[in-house]
C-alpha cells in the first residue's frame, strides 16, 4: 500500500478549502475563456502567471491546470452554436456539432461532448496516476546525455507532428532556441547577445516570452476583427442526451479516451491534434462514412473525449520527465518555475503533496466541469454576447501591469510589446508560436545537457551512442527526421481553404482563426 | 477589394511576396547572430566555449530560413495587410506610451487613458460603457494589485 499513501494524502490537500476554491476559480475561468473565441487557454495562463506568484505553489497549479482543460469543455460551445470554435483543439467539432445544432440538437451535442470529455478526462487521470510515477522512476537515471536527446526530440516532434508547415515551425524553432541564449553563458558566466543592455543580462524571462507571443499577440491579432459583430447563437434546448445518443456515442467515447490519451503524451501531440486523429478514427470505423458532416453525434463524441483525455495526459511528460509536451505545457512548466519548482523525475519523491495535489485535483475539476456544461450551460451560453471590444482593453491592462509585477521593471513592458508585435506579424504571414515557446524553455535545458555531454565525452560525438537510452532516443530523432523527409516527398498538400469537406486531420488548424473567416463571410466587405 | 480579400487570404503573388520578406528577416537575423557567436569564442567540442552553441543554433535558422526563401510558394495560411491592420498600430503606440508613463506618473492616469483610448476610439463603444467600464477597471485593479496582493505599483492615490 505505499504506493497508495501518497496518492490518499494527495485528496487532503484538494479539499482543503483554498485548494476546492482555487480549482474551481480555475475550471471557471477555462470554461470562459474556452467560450470566448479569440483568447485560448496559453494566453490566459500566460497572462495570469503573474497573479500566481502570490499563490501559494499547489493552488496555484491546481488553478492554471484547471484553465487548460477547463477550456476544453468551453470550446465546445461556440463550435457547436456559432461554428466558431473557442479552441483550435474543437476545429473538428464544429463540423458535425454544428450541422447537429442547425437540426435543433445543439443541447444533445453539448451534452455528450461534455460526458464524452468528463470520461475522457476521468480515464486519463486514472492512467496518469500510474504511468507518471514509473516514468518518473524510470528517468532517475537519465543524465545530461538523455536529457539532450529527450529536449531534441522533443522540439522535434514538436515542430514535425504539430498543426502546419514543417520548415515554418522548424524556423520558429530554432529562433526559439536563439532567444534563450540571450543572456549569461549557462556555465562560464559570458554575457550573450545582450548589446550592453543589463535588463537582458538575466536573459528574458519566460513569463515575459509567454505572455508576448501568446497574450499581447493574440489580443493585438484579434483587434483588427474588434469591430466585427458575432452573429447571435443558436438555441440549445435540452442537454441531456438521450438512451440513442448515448448508446450511439459509447463507441466513440471509449475510442477517443484511447487517441486522446496515448496523443497526449507526446510531444507535439496534444489536444488539438488528438481531436483530429479521433474524428478521422471515427469516419473509418463506422458503418455509415455518408453520415458524418451532416450531424453525426459520433462526430462529437470521439474528438471531444479525445481532447480532454489528451489535456489530462500531456501532464505525464511534464510532471515526470521535466520536459514539456506543448505550449501549454511549456507554460505550466514557466509557472512551476516561477514558483521556485523544477519539474522533473524527482518531483514525485521531493514534492508528493504538490504532485498528488495537483493530479487528484483534475477529480474534482472535471467534475465541476459536469455541472457547468450540463446544468448551468445557459449561463456560458449567455457569456457569448460580451463584446470583444470591452473584452479585449480589460486583457491588454492585466497584461501589462502582470508583467510589471514580475520584476517591477518597466523594460519588460517595452520587450513584452516587441514579442506582441512578433507574435502578431507571425500569425498574419503564417508562423505559429507553438515551437518558438517550447524550443524557448527546452532551450537552456538543451543547451546546458548537450555540454555537459561534450565534456563527458571529452569532445567525441559518438559518445551519444555509447549510453543505450540516448542511443536509442537518438535512433528515434532519425526515424522521425526519415518520416517527415518521406512525408514530404509524397508531394504537397492541396490547399485546406479550398476543400471544406476534407479529411480534417490533414487541415492545418492553429494557423488561421476560423472566427474571422466566417465572420467576414457573413458581412462581406 | 476583391471576394478573396474580404476573406483575409491575399492572392498568391501577394503571399509569395509576404512569405520571402517572412523568411528573409529571420535569415538575416541568423546570419548576425552567427557572426556575433564566431566572436564570443568557440572554444572545441571537449570545451564548448560561450559561443558554440549560439553558432549551432544560428546556422540552423540560417538553412531553414533559407530553404522558406526557396519555397516561398503561398501555403493558404497567409493574410493580408490591411486597412484593419492600421488598429494594431494604434494599439500597439498606445501600450508603448502606457509603459513610458507608467512609471512617471503612477498607474491611475495611463491606465484611465488606455481603456478609453481602446474602448471608445478603437472598440467604437458608446461613451457610458467606455467612463464606466475604464473606472472600474482602473478601481479594480487598484483593489486586486495594491490592497489585495500588496503589490508595489507606482500609484498617486493612496488610502
Amino acid at each position: 500500500m505505499d504506493f497508495f499513501s501518497p496518492v490518499l494524502a494527495g485528496f487532503g490537500v484538494v479539499f482543503q478549502p483554498e485548494n476546492l476554491l482555487y480549482c474551481l476559480l480555475g475550471v471557471t475561468l477555462g470554461m470562459l475563456v474556452g467560450v470566448l473565441p479569440g483568447l485560448g487557454p496559453a494566453a490566459t495562463i500566460a497572462i495570469l502567471l503573474p497573479v500566481t506568484y502570490n499563490i501559494e505553489p499547489t493552488s496555484a497549479i491546481i488553478m492554471l491546470a484547471g484553465i487548460f482543460y477547463g477550456a476544453q469543455y468551453g470550446g465546445t460551445i461556440t463550435s457547436v452554436l456559432l461554428r466558431l470554435p473557442g479552441e483550435a483543439s474543437s476545429v473538428v467539432t464544429a463540423i458535425d456539432g454544428h450541422e447537429m445544432a442547425k437540426q435543433g440538437r445543439a443541447g444533445a451535442a453539448l451534452g455528450i461532448a461534455a460526458i464524452g470529455s468528463f470520461i475522457g478526462g476521468t480515464i486519463s487521470i486514472v492512467v496518469l496516476t500510474f504511468v507518471a510515477p514509473l516514468v518518473a522512476g524510470f528517468a532517475l537515471d537519465f543524465g545530461p546525455a538523455e536529457y539532450t536527446m529527450l529536449a531534441l526530440l522533443g522540439i522535434l516532434l514538436v515542430t514535425t507532428l504539430g498543426t502546419g508547415s514543417v520548415a515554418k515551425s522548424l524556423l520558429m524553432a530554432a529562433l526559439g532556441l536563439l532567444l534563450a541564449t540571450i543572456g549569461q553563458d549557462p556555465l562560464l558566466g559570458t554575457a550573450r547577445f545582450t548589446f550592453g543592455s543589463d535588463g537582458l543580462l538575466d536573459g528574458i524571462d519566460f513569463v515575459i516570452v509567454a505572455m508576448g507571443l501568446f497574450g499581447v499577440g493574440e489580443i493585438l491579432y484579434n483587434l483588427e476583427s474588434l469591430r466585427h459583430k458575432a452573429p447571435p447563437p443558436a438555441p440549445v434546448g435540452s442537454v441531456y442526451p438521450s438512451r440513442r445518443d448515448l448508446r450511439e456515442s459509447r463507441g466513440a467515447i471509449s475510442r477517443g479516451s484511447v487517441v486522446g490519451f496515448l496523443l497526449g503524451i507526446l510531444p507535439g501531440g496534444g489536444a488539438t491534434m488528438s481531436s483530429m486523429v479521433a474524428y478521422a478514427v471515427e469516419r473509418r470505423t463506422t458503418k455509415k462514412p455518408q453520415r458524418f458532416g451532416k450531424g453525426a453525434i459520433e462526430g462529437v463524441a470521439g474528438p471531444e473525449t479525445a481532447n480532454n483525455a489528451a489535456a489530462t495526459s500531456s501532464f505525464i511528460p511534464l510532471l515526470s520527465l521535466g520536459i514539456p509536451a506543448n505550449a501549454t505545457m511549456a507554460i505550466m512548466f514557466g509557472a512551476l518555475l516561477l514558483q521556485g519548482i523544477t519539474p522533473g523525475p524527482l518531483l514525485v519523491d521531493e514534492e508528493p503533496e504538490l504532485f498528488w495535489g495537483v493530479v487528484n485535483s483534475m477529480y474534482i475539476g472535471n467534475l465541476l466541469l459536469l455541472a457547468m456544461s450540463l446544468p448551468l450551460i445557459g449561463i456560458f451560453v449567455r457569456i457569448l454576447r460580451v463584446r470583444p471590444a470591452i473584452l479585449a482593453p480589460l486583457t491588454i491592462l492585466i497584461t501589462m501591469i502582470g508583467v510589471y509585477t514580475v520584476r517591477m521593471n518597466v523594460f519588460d513592458m517595452f520587450l513584452v510589446v516587441g514579442l506582441g508585435v512578433l507574435g502578431y506579424l507571425m500569425k498574419k504571414t503564417g508562423f505559429e508560436p507553438g515551437p518558438l515557446v517550447l524550443a524557448f524553455v527546452l532551450g537552456g535545458i538543451l543547451e546546458s545537457a548537450f555540454r555537459r555531454s561534450m565534456r563527458t565525452f571529452d569532445g567525441e560525438l559518438s559518445g551519444f551512442l555509447t549510453q543505450p537510452i540516448a542511443a536509442s532516443l537518438l535512433g528515434l530523432i532519425v526515424l522521425l527526421i526519415a518520416f517527415s523527409g518521406w512525408r514530404a516527398l509524397r508531394g504537397r498538400k492541396p490547399d485546406p481553404r479550398k476543400e471544406k469537406h476534407g479529411t480534417p486531420a490533414e487541415r492545418p488548424a492553429e494557423d488561421r482563426n476560423p472566427e474571422r473567416d466566417d465572420d467576414r463571410a457573413d458581412h462581406p466587405g | 477589394m476583391s471576394t478573396v480579400d474580404t476573406q483575409g487570404s491575399p492572392d498568391s503573388r501577394y503571399a509569395r511576396r509576404q512569405n520571402v520578406i517572412a523568411a528573409s528577416v529571420p535569415l538575416v537575423i541568423g546570419v548576425l547572430a552567427a557572426i556575433a557567436a564566431w566572436q564570443l569564442g568557440l572554444g572545441d567540442l571537449s570545451d564548448p566555449g560561450p559561443g558554440l552553441w549560439p553558432l549551432v543554433v544560428s546556422v540552423a535558422m540560417v538553412v531553414v530560413a533559407a530553404v522558406l526563401v526557396i519555397r516561398s510558394s503561398p501555403t493558404g495560411a497567409e493574410e493580408r495587410f490591411n486597412r484593419d491592420s492600421v488598429i494594431v498600430v494604434v494599439g500597439v503606440l498606445s501600450l508603448l506610451g502606457y509603459a513610458a508613463l507608467f512609471e512617471q506618473v503612477g498607474f491611475e492616469i495611463p491606465t484611465i487613458a488606455l481603456l478609453m483610448l481602446w474602448l471608445k476610439v478603437l472598440g467604437k463603444e458608446s461613451w457610458l460603457v467606455t467612463v464606466v467600464v475604464s473606472v472600474l477597471a482602473s478601481a479594480a485593479i487598484y483593489l486586486l494589485f495594491i490592497t489585495g496582493l500588496e503589490v508595489s505599483l507606482p500609484h498617486i492615490v493612496h488610502f
